[in-house]
């Protein structure tokens, strides 16, 4: 199995290729583009019932996902996610996890694990959501966010990221809630709650935030009358 | 003076603001995306009270935050709200005005004041407020545009419209007007108004409007409660 990502970084999509019949590839729901016919799609809840409604619930991930299998070699298979962004992909080897927050999740090889993990309390405060995804096990992950991707190596200065702007980091690294600056800067800076992280691994921050898009747009919706 | 680097662009683009020691950055309310844990945030209303309230009024935050590395270097990622490319202006003598929603940081030593534009600017629609960047001593100042944007040279006239304004060399004299030869020829054709320019100098604009953008999207919205 092969891969690549297309259209980077504004508009990626990610192209499958299988080498041999009867290769996988798990994929979100609603995320493929198109496919060879002669594939077979699987739609289950990968874990059982409990472990997808977890996902789900906790995770902001789909219940259900797409298994995709091969039926010969040189089958090809797109996926993309919603909004427009950037795509990664990390070959896990079983020596470190990827923590993803909610909804950053896009496809990856069976031979990978998904689980929900209590991301603590502060995740609460935090735009990461109150659980992370974590992925581990062998094999390609592919995850996504709305703007660009980039990448940030920890080092031993630990890094701070606006928390709504997280998308995914290494199990290498560890981090705590904060607020930036003195109390005026809580209240008035608009910079709100940083994630502060140490250790040693590699982070993902989205270049934009969906939220602000939103707030946006907010003021042009069309006005209700009182009755 | 700190080192802007612009990545990502042009739809997504991040600025990478790198701080020598005891260096500063000023930055926009809500632009800091990341930041190196030395670098030390400190919100201000610069030019005190009446500055804050002046630039509240032209639709800019009431309080700036000031990024400084210590103990060393530092970093300080840099967003806009929107999608949309980044251009950094490097000072001259005559300085810039820039549309206050481009506005996005500058290095210490550059003054950036709101302009009571006064009625011209408060009828113009797009909110365009204008703020005026000047610096005795070399500076730079970033700037954000929702969509591409590109650099025209002004020699003699042009005209503008005003919610693709991003920037403008202070050399050039500019007007604010209806676009149409009355008011409701310019109502009908549909676009509002525009800005009038004379004189030698450069243009910033960007290809998309942020407000035909918001009434594209909203009126397929379900209402909101009044």
């Amino acid at each position: 199995m092969r891969y690549e990502l297309l259209d980077k970084p504004d508009f990626s999509m990610v192209k499958v290729t299988f080498d041999a019949p009867g290769e996988t590839m798990v994929v979100e729901s609603a995320a493929m583009v198109a496919r060879s016919a002669a594939m077979t799609m699987e739609t289950n809840m990968r874990g059982g019932i409990m472990a997808a409604a977890k996902r789900k619930l906790l995770g902001g991930e789909s219940i259900f996902q797409n298994t995709f299998t091969a039926a010969a070699a040189g089958e090809t298979l797109y996926f993309a996610p919603a909004p427009e962004g950037d795509v990664e992909v990390l070959e896990l080897d079983g020596s470190y996890d990827l923590m993803m927050s909610s909804g950053a999740f896009l496809g990856g090889a069976q031979t990978v694990n998904l689980d929900t993990k209590w991301g603590g309390a502060r995740g609460f405060f935090s735009g990461t959501g109150m659980f992370l995804l974590k992925a581990d096990g062998q094999g390609p992950v592919f995850f996504s966010c709305y703007g660009g991707l980039h990448a940030v190596d920890v080092g031993p200065g630990g890094y701070i990221c606006d928390t709504s702007h997280v998308v995914a980091f290494t199990s290498g690294l560890q981090y705590n809630v904060q607020k930036v600056g003195g109390l005026k800067s809580l209240f008035f800076s608009g910079e709100g709650l940083v994630c502060n992280f140490q250790g040693q691994g590699r982070l993902w921050i989205s270049t934009r935030n969906p939220s602000s898009l939103a707030n946006f747009v907010q003021p042009y919706r069309p006005v209700q009358r009182s009755n | 003076m700190p080192h802007f680097e612009i990545g990502y662009q042009p739809a997504h683009s991040l600025a990478k603001v790198t701080l020598q020691p005891n260096e500063s950055v000023i930055a926009e309310s809500g632009a800091m995306v990341g930041m190196s844990t030395n670098v030390n945030m400190q919100t201000q209303s610069k030019g005190g009270m009446m500055g804050g309230l002046k630039r509240m009024f032209g639709g800019e935050s009431f309080f700036r935050n000031t990024f400084t590395a210590q103990n060393g270097p530092g970093e300080v990622l840099l967003a806009q709200a929107l999608c949309g490319d980044m251009v950094v202006l490097e000072m001259t003598p005559n300085g810039y005005f820039i549309q206050n929603s481009a506005y996005i940081a500058s290095s210490m030593d550059v003054n950036v004041e709101t302009q009571t534009g006064g009625f011209k600017g408060f009828f113009s629609g797009a909110g365009v407020f204008v703020l005026k960047a000047t610096s005795q001593q070399p500076g730079q100042v970033l700037i954000g545009a929702f969509g591409g944007i590109q650099e025209l040279q002004c020699d003699g006239n042009m005209v503008i419209d005003t919610g693709h304004l991003v920037a403008w060399d202070a050399t050039l004299s500019y007007k604010i007007g209806k676009s149409g030869a009355g008011w409701i020829a310019s109502y009908l054709s549909g676009e509002g108004l525009v800005c009038d320019f004379t004189g030698q100098g450069r243009i910033w604009i960007q290809s998309r409007n942020p407000g035909e953008y918001g009434q594209a999207i909203g009126r397929m919205l379900p209402p909101r409660k009044a």
